[in-house]
């Protein structure tokens, strides 16, 4: 299983390397991977293909765990960030940022060339924080209710995406199709920077999962029955919404709300998984990076030229996943 | 509330909607005094204060109020229908059932002419519908697999509508606001295009009321008392989708209405249905003429969509609702 799941791995990696629009013979990927190849190979396979990877790779680490982690605290198999409010959030932040740049850093011009698009991962991030926040608040007072901190999160996400495509409508002008090509949830162009955006979140979050591995274990239960097993309930609760939002947003901020990986890989996990945690929870990150990896190829080979933007595609392919999960499940 | 304090708080109600359409006259850019109002109101002169009262803000407020009407009945009949108070052409996906064909048709089938989009609307919205109810089992399962049944139809249908937009270019700017939600520049064509679905709805649900009523008890309830479950189930499910069909195409989504008017015609206390009925669709068309009414007076000379301003007032009660317990009517587990 492990070695079935290795293979796989590297087998998709190596086909977003060796695969791709522009056409490049096997042996110059080979030779550019090696240090040598043709100047363009290189700029092709070095600055577009393997930051676009990179940055799927720990995205793809980012939603799945998020949605792991949430799933298991709410109890909830449909929890995902785009159902809690976090996706929301941060699209509403990020189009709040790109519609007041012009105000903020070149007041009178309405051009898009200086727009500081390299602050989009942090305006993200700080809007998903924030819709987390706010919805960890009103279940907080609800007294963490598993069915009621989800009905808060598609409450929350609905007002949240309303007000933010009332803005676009209203204020976007120029900048509805950066906005647009950001809310569908893309690699598109993604550097390293994006990548280094990321890494930092990507191993807080693997450092945590030891501290988070009991309390875990021990949160799929009821909240008399956890703390009976001397679980500080409220407290551990807390810090993994904190740690599965901070994953969330993030990703969220540097790709776009890329709608349903979290939802889909845990399953797909535990159904391979089994009763076995560990391994469950090792498989979660596995698949995440692997199916983000896979999505956004598809999206790039199917749509040449004008690729298809990896939310579309996983959109699409989780959906029809998800509805018979949720007959099936609940 | 009896029968007679019903019909009287659906006059008030009906008279508020009527003052909200009168102050929708007065406000605007060009803010008209009353008299002015009335005078052009009646007397229609040609001159630019008649132009603005006739042909711009009349017709827009009385399609805000008819939308608005729709948009509650079927909030109502949804509801009644699962017995799942979360239910509302938003939440069941409905609304974005219909918005997406809408749009795909718009941009890759320009030549269909408009007239055909609530037929377009409306297969969409019931196809959407029938895969959320499918995912909760008739909407009668916990109030939660019909809310992210929903939600999840409505994330993928969105997904597409955003990539198509994407693809779309410069035309995506009225499209986005159409999308948004709202009643800009709509005119009395919109209003009679939009009115003969509206009225069907509610008429519809007014003359069914005994039928949906006894869906309020239940499916065993209800084929007890000889109601035939297959014939009428998809009948009423058609019947709520007819007046959003006529909305979408009009006014776009707009959020929470079809939620909220429901939720306060009930904590009125009607008795019968037909009450409850005619109060959601009063209050409906008061809440958003009074939302279009916000929509365009906050940001003069600016417009906000008012899908803004009825999230911003849908939401919270969603939230109350949630908060308050009202879930268990469909059976709160954990």
């Amino acid at each position: 299983m492990a070695a079935a799941l290795a293979v796989l791995g590297v087998l998709s990696l190596a086909a977003a390397i060796f695969l791709g629009v522009a056409d490049i013979p096997m042996a110059d990927v080979v030779a550019v991977l090696t240090g040598g190849g043709s100047v363009e190979a290189r700029l092709i396979i070095l600055d577009i293909r393997l930051p676009r990877i990179a940055t799927g790779i720990l995205a793809g680490i980012h939603f799945s765990l998020a949605g792991y982690l949430l799933q298991t605290i709410t109890r909830n198999p449909l929890a995902d960030p785009s159902l809690m409010g976090v996706s929301q959030g941060a699209t509403l932040s990020v189009t709040i940022f790109l519609l007041f740049t012009v105000y903020i850093f070149e007041p009178g011009s309405n051009t898009l060339a200086e727009l500081p698009v390299a602050w989009l991962p942090t305006a993200g991030l700080a809007g998903g924080l924030l819709a987390g926040g706010v919805i960890y608040l009103l279940a907080f007072r609800l007294g963490l209710s598993a069915l009621r901190i989800t009905l808060c999160g598609v409450a929350v996400g609905a007002v949240l995406h309303a007000v933010a495509i009332g803005l676009i409508a209203g204020w976007g002008s120029a900048r509805i199709e950066i906005i647009l090509e950001w809310l569908s949830g893309s690699l598109y162009a993604r550097s390293w920077d994006h990548a280094l955006f990321l890494l930092p979140f990507t191993i807080a979050g693997l450092v945590t999962l030891p501290v988070l591995y009991r309390p875990l274990m021990l949160l799929q239960f009821d909240a008399p029955v956890a703390r009976s097993f001397g679980l500080a309930y409220k407290r551990q609760f807390s810090l993994v919404l904190i740690v599965s939002s901070a994953l969330a947003a993030s990703a969220v901020g540097a790709v776009g709300p890329v709608v349903f990986v979290g939802l889909i890989v845990p399953h797909l996990a535990r159904f391979l998984a089994g009763p076995n945690f560990t391994l469950s929870l090792v498989l979660t990150i596995v698949l995440g990076a692997v199916i983000v990896t896979l999505g956004d190829l598809i999206g790039r080979l199917l749509g040449q030229a004008e690729e298809i933007p990896i939310g579309v595609v996983t959109a699409v392919f989780g959906v029809p996943l998800l509805l018979a999960l949720l007959r099936k499940t609940m | 509330m009896s029968p007679r304090q019903s019909s009287l708080a659906i006059r008030l109600i009906i008279i508020a909607a009527l003052l909200a359409v009168m102050l929708g006259l007065l406000v605007g850019a060009k803010t008209l005094s009353i008299e002015t109002a009335m005078r052009v109101l009646l007397s229609p002169d040609g001159k630019i204060d008649s132009i603005l009262v006739w042909t711009l803000r009349l017709p827009r407020s009385l399609t805000a109020a008819a939308g608005g009407a729709g948009l509650a009945v079927s909030g109502y009949v949804l509801q009644t229908l699962t017995r799942n108070p979360l239910a509302d052409p938003g939440i069941t996906g409905v609304t974005s059932g219909a918005v997406a064909p809408i749009v795909c048709c718009f941009v890759f089938m320009p030549l269909i002419s408009p007239a055909y989009y609530p037929f377009i609307g409306l297969a969409g919205g019931l196809a959407a519908a029938a895969v959320t109810f499918w995912v909760s089992r008739g909407g009668q399962g916990r109030p939660l697999q019909l809310a992210l049944g929903g939600v999840s139809v409505s994330l993928f249908l969105g997904a597409i509508t955003t990539y198509v937009l994407l693809r779309t270019g410069p035309q995506s700017a009225s499209l986005l606001f159409w999308l948004a939600g709202g009643f800009q520049g709509r005119s009395w064509s919109h209003l009679f295009y939009m009115l003969p679905w509206t009225i069907a709805g509610v008429v519809g649900a007014l003359l069914l009321r005994r039928i949906i009523g006894m869906f309020m008890l239940s499916d065993h309830a209800a084929a007890g008392m000889g109601l035939q479950l297959s014939l009428w189930k998809p009948l009423i499910l058609i019947l709520a989708v007819i007046p959003v069909a006529g909305v979408a195409p009009v006014a776009g989504p707009v959020a929470f209405v079809g939620l909220a008017a429901p939720h306060i015609a009930r904590l009125l206390k009607p008795r019968g249905t037909g009450w409850e009925i005619g109060l959601s669709a009063a209050l409906g068309a008061l809440i958003v003429t009074v939302s279009d009414l916000l929509a365009r007076s906050i940001a003069i000379p600016r417009e906000l969509p008012v899908g803004i301003v009825t999230a911003l007032i849908g939401g919270p009660v969603f939230i109350y609702l949630v908060q308050r317990g009202r879930l268990s009517l469909a059976g709160e587990t954990r």
